[in-house]
């Protein structure tokens, strides 16, 4: 019999190890190779900043070092105040040809004003300033909206480090959807299942998922809304209901469903009405995927004796052919900006995610892993993320559309896979 | 479908034959059991070829549709060959025919596309300030000609205009360029005796009366027969 | 680089009751308040259906007890090895209309998962039209895909592959 004592210890030690299992379960980002022409730039430690319990710093610097865009240039421990212009020569001595300078004041209960201003060395210039009230517990968020701003005010492009991501853990025999910041923390599940959860699809204004789930012994193609944890079911028709994917607007879902044969292209609406079929064949359609202004859906068939690319009119029409290279060629998905399109191409070294420009359809295979799947745009259409795997385990990867910059996700001890890169917050 | 229901019911009679004694005699019950028994295997066996048939026809038919989708795939891909080899003959054609046009022009220059319509325009506005006495507008503008079409067929002419426009805006250097530049490319333009008459003309103006003298010599050498060669032999003559 | 990152579980949590003013009103750089309900996401755990078996169907030396059917490489034909039990199975649903029947095709697990769950399909559609053409109804069968998920045997190996190149029969109580 165990005595009172020992229970309490016995207690201790398995809540403690639960905590370190958590802790361990984030996925954690790894560089693994970085552009050639990072611009140099610098953020100093915000002055006031040791009021709050952590660093939004040290969230700004993670999140500009981790794009693989931007070399971080020292700056020491000195904070430095946003209410005065920086010393532009000595910035321009050290290499910065930017600094962020940002102010922390206590505001009214218990909340932080942060202020901060963005400057060009070279030019002398105020290129932006911003003001953000956080409590001390959103010292990530906050730090993710200021990264955001200097990303977009030296690269152009809209920053990402405020969108969240969605992808399936496996662990055990337990399957998880879960979601997380795009940097891989506070990740939290939407779904914990002992059937396999495959294919999640992002609604256009980021507030739903949808997803197919093995729960009733077929896959079924289910709606869930994050925020409440309601789901209803989009497709669960006689046979198999997959490949859930929005349309741009967010009206309509493209699944596809088995229930007149072979797998087949449809739209549903998100409650499961109004389903209409998208196109006829006698072969495999499957993996459909809306272009950004929705005009066409790119979709993988095997009509040709061999899995491909097509593409069809959403009103309708001819199906085109738009991979010819290679005799494996799926997953499409068009980039948000309508330029390009990944998909997962077999080459000589295995399944590696390929980039086609949409208007000349060249094509480059942008990875060094062989077992890529499901690729999926950031929605500035800069990064890829996918799934892969190193070392006989699952894990996630990001390569940028020029194949430089290269980022690795990883969770301890369990399998990673089915990212889906969720959409610029609004 | 078969249905053993029947056969079941008459093996059971024949089983409880002594409670139904003088309905058949045993031989012929005993016939009538093998006959229906035989009858039975052969319509199993024939059931079961013609399940086998068809299950081999539906093997056979997948079998076809998969042929079927790798002839489709082959005619795409050969359309799509055919695509890139009419698209790459088009390029062909378009780069072979800039390079014969720059052959044809004489050009040495960038091939780039000429828009006629723009090219005529602008030597016309060119020569129209040389004929309303604007010397330096005029040298500047067919300066300008000469730089916008490389390939341009009315060069020759344009850089015989540009030297006069500059001889007569005193530019001298300038003008004895443009001449020379006519006689040395375009030794057999119609332009050629003129052009080294304006060289003439340019010595003239700097007063280096033996060159000139000895220019106008050239002219009635080189081209005998020109209106050029006419005015040089008065000039001499004078 | 690796950037060990502190778990923050809470943190979210915390995150409602955050406001913003924006001081370059054109960036709208506010903290992005993901509303308060998105701040904890409810975790969903779905019901376990539980069916009965039917023993009838389990005896070892029955040959309805065998429901795996293999395919080659991408083929989807049902090879002459697994007619006797095809034939088993379709006698055995034309005389008993009252049983129902799950068929789940699998795929070995390389390349694309929503292609092989279409593989997947292809296969145990096959199997259901060679048990209709034995005189099942179709209102009997239901064919569905497993596709990669649900491997047999978890080697890479061409003969774990083609383990799970498979249609499996389950009757009714049995998944």
């Amino acid at each position: 019999m165990m005595k009172l004592t020992d229970l309490l210890r016995f207690l201790l030690i398995a809540l403690l190890a639960t905590v370190a299992l958590t802790a361990r379960a984030q996925l954690s980002i790894e560089i693994t190779g970085a552009g050639a022409n990072r611009f140099p730039v610098a953020v100093a430690v915000m002055e006031g900043e040791s009021q709050l319990p952590r660093s939004v710093t040290e969230v700004v610097r993670g999140d500009l070092e981790r794009s693989g865009l931007f070399s971080l240039v020292e700056m020491g421990p000195r904070p430095m105040s946003e209410a005065m212009p920086p010393d532009f020569a000595y910035l321009r001595t050290r290499g910065a040809d930017a600094i962020a300078v940002g102010t922390v004041v206590p505001a009214q209960s218990g909340k932080y004003e942060v202020r901060v201003r963005l400057y060009d060395t070279r030019q002398e210039a105020q290129l932006d300033a911003l003001t953000l009230t956080m409590t001390p517990a959103q010292y990530r968020a906050t730090g993710h909206k200021i990264a955001d701003v200097i990303y977009e005010r030296i690269t152009g492009l809209k920053g990402v480090f405020s969108t969240q991501i969605a992808y399936v853990v496996k662990s055990g025999g337990q399957y998880k959807l879960q979601i997380a910041d795009s940097d891989g923390a506070n990740p939290q599940t939407a779904l914990a299942s002992n059937e396999p959860i495959i294919s999640p699809s992002w609604s256009p204004d980021g507030g739903r998922l949808a997803y197919v789930s093995f729960e009733a012994k077929k896959p079924v193609v289910y709606v869930h809304t994050l925020a409440s944890g309601l789901r209803s079911v989009a497709a669960n028709f006689k046979g198999s209901n997959s490949a859930p994917a929005w349309s741009p607007d967010g009206s309509r879902l493209a699944v596809v469903l088995t229930k007149d044969g072979l797998s087949q292209l449809y739209t549903v609406n998100p409650d499961g009405s109004g389903v209409t079929r998208l196109a006829t064949s006698s072969s495999i359609d499957t993996e459909p995927a809306f272009s950004h202004d929705g005009q066409w859906i790119y979709f993988t068939s095997d009509r040709g004796g061999s899995p491909q690319i097509y593409r069809i009119a959403t009103a309708g029409g001819r199906a085109e052919r738009v991979t010819f290279e290679g005799s494996y060629n799926v997953t499409p998905r068009p980039s948000p900006d309508g330029q390009t399109m990944t998909y997962i191409a077999r080459t000589g070294n295995g399944f590696q995610v390929a980039i086609m420009d949409v208007a000349t359809r060249q094509f480059a295979v942008l990875t060094d892993t062989g077992r890529d799947e499901s690729p999926s745009f950031a929605p500035n259409s800069r990064m890829i993320l996918y799934a892969t795997e190193i070392g006989g385990r699952g894990v996630l990867a990001a390569v940028s559309s020029d194949g430089r910059i290269k980022q690795r996700l990883s969770v301890q001890a369990a399998d990673v896979r089915e990212p889906a890169w969720g959409p610029l917050p609004r | 479908m078969m249905r053993p229901a029947p056969w079941i019911a008459l093996l059971a009679a024949v089983l409880t034959w002594p409670a139904h004694a003088g309905l058949f005699d045993d031989a012929e019950a005993r016939k009538e059991i093998i006959r229906i028994r035989d009858e039975h295997t052969a319509r199993i066996e024939a059931l079961e070829a013609s399940s086998r048939a068809s299950l081999q026809l539906a093997n056979q038919i997948e079998a076809m549709k998969a042929e079927v989708a790798k002839l489709r795939g082959d005619v795409e891909l050969m359309m799509h060959d055919m695509e890139s080899v009419k698209k790459r003959q088009q390029d062909f054609y378009v780069d072979l025919d800039a390079r014969l046009r720059k052959l044809e022009t004489g050009g040495a220059g960038p091939s780039a596309q000429i828009d006629p319509a723009a090219e005529s325009r602008d030597y016309e506005s060119a020569l129209n300030l040389l004929k309303g006495g604007k010397y330096a507008e005029a040298a500047t503008a067919f300066d300008a000609f000469i730089a916008a079409y490389a390939g341009s067929s009315f060069l020759p002419s344009a850089h015989f205009w540009a030297g006069s426009a500059a001889l007569q805006a005193k530019d001298i250097a300038r003008a004895t360029q443009h001449f020379n530049t006519v006689v040395n490319q375009w030794p057999q333009d119609a332009r050629a005796p003129d052009a080294l008459l304006g060289v003439a003309n340019c010595q003239r103006a700097m007063g280096e009366r033996r060159l000139e003298q000895n220019t106008l010599k050239a002219v009635i050498s080189q081209y005998p027969d020109s209106a050029a060669a006419k005015s040089a032999k008065q000039r001499l003559g004078n | 680089m690796r950037y060990p990152l502190a778990a923050s579980m809470l943190a979210l949590a915390l995150l409602a009751g955050c406001s913003s003013t924006p001081m370059s009103s054109d960036q709208g750089a506010s903290v992005e308040d993901r509303s308060a309900g998105a701040g904890t996401i409810p975790t969903v755990r779905p019901d376990q259906p539980q069916g009965a078996g039917l023993a009838a169907l389990r005896d070892p030396n029955n040959i309805l007890s065998k429901r795996a059917i293999m395919f080659d490489y991408d083929s989807f034909t049902i090879r002459g090895q697994y007619m006797p039990l095809i034939e088993a199975h379709g006698r055995f649903l034309a005389a008993n209309p009252q049983m129902k029947m799950l068929i789940q095709g699998s795929a070995d697990e390389r390349g694309s998962r929503e292609y092989n769950l279409a593989l997947g399909q292809k296969r145990s559609d096959a199997v259901k039209k060679a048990l209709m053409l034995l005189g099942a109804k179709e209102g009997q069968i239901e064919s569905v895909s497993l596709g990669e998920e649900k491997p047999q045997c978890t080697e890479r190996t061409e003969a774990c592959y083609a383990e799970n190149r498979r249609g499996e029969m389950l009757y009714a109580g049995e998944f």
